[in-house]
């Protein structure tokens, strides 16, 4: 960012304390800081690293009006070269039928396939946009416009990296109505169109184009939704018109202590972005976050069933899979979770988890993990203990392994909890090891305080054993851990 | 890893705090909003204040310790209704999650006004940093309770504060 944006930012922001007193401005924020001191694999145990990092945000409200800042530092102790400092500011006006807004901002189109610009901040994943949107609503519709430059913020391999052309220039549209209807039935439709343009491309044609539309229907407890997207764009280097379709059907039911969705997409080069993101983000079926090549060749379903028989039972069954079209590479997740309250202080949750992936994680060619797991969690009162157990037992073509892990706490409500976790691996095979080193067993320590309402202190201090972790079709493969994390988190 | 940068990290940390603490005494507004919940009904923050105190859960379908708080809640759901309070599960699925948020509520029986933030708006309004959390607002619409996260017994101190709040509850007044 521009020394002149950073200036301005830190001049409204000291004009926002000075003025904070006055009855009709609101002013917020919150904090979160964290240090990590741990030993780098790749280096001998007496070489520590250092993480640290803050997010300070701040908003200011007055009337119709606000403002809102975020302070981010990562620094990151040597030999990394990398840091992360800016500052993000967003000023919006918003007074129903128009929202306008100013700076950095985060929005998605229908379901994603057009536009999926979002952040998930517990997933260390921000996507932004920096520029004007503007929103009106009249007549059971709204039409919002935008343009703008995205920055896409990933966190990977303990570094923090900004995986796309911040160069690059989004312009968009999308409209949205609903039909006035008797209660319990509505209509929606919705049409989209986003420019991507890129500066530098090697192409004659150095933009793409993204359009689409959708249907919903509400029939009292049924729900049903179709989106249809095209991609028009231009193949990298080789140079062609590129086309691409994407199809998404959800279909949900509810009743009082019953719920069920289904859901069917088809992605075939819809995905637009480049390596390790998209500026959509078509959605996948499997909960545990996992795509496999977002939206650029997929075939996937889901099924969910959500069931209480009684207050204090409840079931939950989940047959999800998502593939290419010629099958080769793919995920199939198979849950079944149970959870009871026998008594008012008791509560019990045990599940059955079974996850294939194909071509997922190389260089093995299938990977299933078949996983029990029970919790167990008993109120005293004054004080709670929790217990848990979870059994992983992964077949690999050429391994056969398991980590199983006990996890025990104690805490006291609005207090403190103090968790003992130890994990182990009865072996590690080979294709592992150049990955997650030789190390068997992970004992961790964590304590979470809560030193105020609005205070929360977590130290962990042990080590963690890594691996393939992923939200929202995005992945990353964390590296093991051992040392200390300590994480502040403040809202005022 | 420069000194400088530990000293403004460390400082940054305490001002929050230091911060936190003094805001702790002189109550906050709650921002206003307009939302929609899983049924497509408007949700207007103004309206429901003037009916009773609100209580406002952020959670969201991967957030294990949000599930638990609105589950252990569930008992409590009747007399938070005889105490004229409304209590709003504000989620924070992004827009491809939405077609499994109201199934799942339905499927645990929850009878809280599940409502819908996809773009997140919500959260940043009220600087939520940590899932879940909690707020109370009175009918002044002033934030009189902030929780961050969830332990086993927590609802026990989230529901006395609702019954410490709703003896100052115009509505539950006329109720007497």
């Amino acid at each position: 960012m521009k020394v002149i944006n950073n200036i301005v930012v830190t001049l409204l922001l000291s004009l926002t304390f000075l003025i904070a007193q006055e009855q009709n401005i609101t002013l917020g924020g919150a904090n979160a800081g964290e240090y990590w001191l741990f030993v780098d694999s790749k280096l001998d145990s007496a070489n520590y690293k250092e993480h640290i990092e803050d997010k300070l945000k701040l908003s200011l409200n007055y009337g119709d009006l606000t403002l809102r800042s975020i302070f981010f530092t990562w620094n990151p102790s040597h030999p990394n070269p990398n840091r992360l400092n800016y500052i993000d500011y967003l000023i919006e006006y918003d007074n129903e039928p128009v929202d306008i807004l100013y700076g950095t901002y985060y929005t998605t189109f229908g379901r994603g396939l057009v536009l999926n610009q979002f952040l998930d901040e517990d997933f260390r994943n921000d996507n932004s946009i920096y520029g004007p949107k503007a929103t009106f609503k009249f007549f059971y519709s709204e039409l919002a416009i935008l343009a703008g430059k995205p920055r896409n913020i990933f966190f990977e391999e303990n570094t923090y990296k900004i995986k796309n052309d911040t160069t690059d220039q989004i312009r968009g549209i999308n409209f949205e109505t609903k039909l006035p209807l008797p209660e319990g039935f509505s209509l929606d439709v919705g049409g989209r169109y986003v420019r991507y343009n890129r500066r530098i491309d090697l192409t004659p044609k150095s933009f793409t184009e993204l359009f689409g539309g959708n249907i919903g229907i509400t029939i009292g407890p049924y729900e049903g939704y179709f989106e249809y997207a095209r991609q028009l764009g231009c193949r990298p280097v080789l140079g062609g018109r590129l086309t691409g379709d994407g199809i998404l059907f959800t279909s949900n039911f509810s009743l009082s202590g019953l719920g069920i969705v289904f859901q069917i997409m088809n992605y075939d080069s819809i995905g637009f972005g480049g390596a390790g993101y998209r500026y959509n983000e078509p959605p996948t079926p499997i909960k545990s976050g996992i795509s496999v090549n977002r939206g650029t060749d997929e075939f996937g379903y889901g099924t969910s069933v959500n069931y209480s028989p009684l207050d204090n039972l409840n079931f939950e069954a989940n047959y999800n899979s998502i593939k290419t079209h010629d099958k080769t590479q793919g995920v199939l997740e198979q849950i079944l979770k149970v959870k009871s309250d026998p008594s008012e202080n008791l509560e019990i949750l045990g599940a059955i988890e079974r996850l294939v992936k194909e071509q997922i994680e190389l260089p093995v060619n299938k990977k299933t993990e078949f996983k029990p797991w029970v919790e167990a969690t008993y109120n005293f009162g004054e004080f709670f203990l929790e217990a848990g157990y979870e059994h992983n037992f992964i077949t690999t073509d050429t391994s056969k392994y398991y980590d199983h892990a006990l996890s025990v706490s104690v805490g006291k409500p609005e207090l403190f909890q103090f968790t003992l976790r130890y994990e182990r691996r009865n072996q590690t095979p080979i294709w592992l090891v150049h990955k997650l080193g030789t190390e068997k067993s992970w004992p961790l320590a964590e304590l979470s305080l809560d030193i105020t309402n609005k205070h929360n202190l977590r130290i962990r201090v042990g080590g963690e054993k890594g691996g393939l972790v992923c939200s929202g079709g995005v992945c990353r493969f964390e590296e093991p851990f051992k040392g200390v994390k300590v994480v502040l988190t403040s809202i005022f | 890893m420069t000194k400088i940068t530990k000293t403004l990290f460390i400082l940054i940390c305490l001002t929050g705090l230091l911060f936190a603490q003094e805001k702790t005494t002189a109550l906050k507004n709650a921002p206003s909003f307009t939302l929609n919940d899983v049924s497509g009904k408007v949700v207007i923050l103004d309206s429901l204040v003037k009916k009773g105190p609100v209580i406002m859960s952020f959670w969201a379908l991967w957030c294990k310790m949000c599930i638990k708080e609105l589950d252990a809640l569930k008992p409590y759901y009747p007399e938070l209704e005889s105490l004229g309070a409304s209590y709003l599960a504000i989620s924070q699925d992004k827009s491809r999650s939405i077609p499994e948020v109201k199934p799942f509520a339905a499927g645990h029986k929850w009878k809280y006004q599940v409502v819908l933030d996809p773009e997140n708006k919500l959260r940043k309004s009220y600087n939520v940093q940590v899932m879940p959390s909690l707020f109370i607002i009175d009918q002044n619409k002033k934030i009189v309770f902030t929780h961050q996260g969830y332990k086993p017994g927590d609802e026990k101190k989230i529901m006395e504060k609702v019954r410490e709040l709703s003896g100052k509850c115009k509505a539950c007044e006329g109720n007497k």
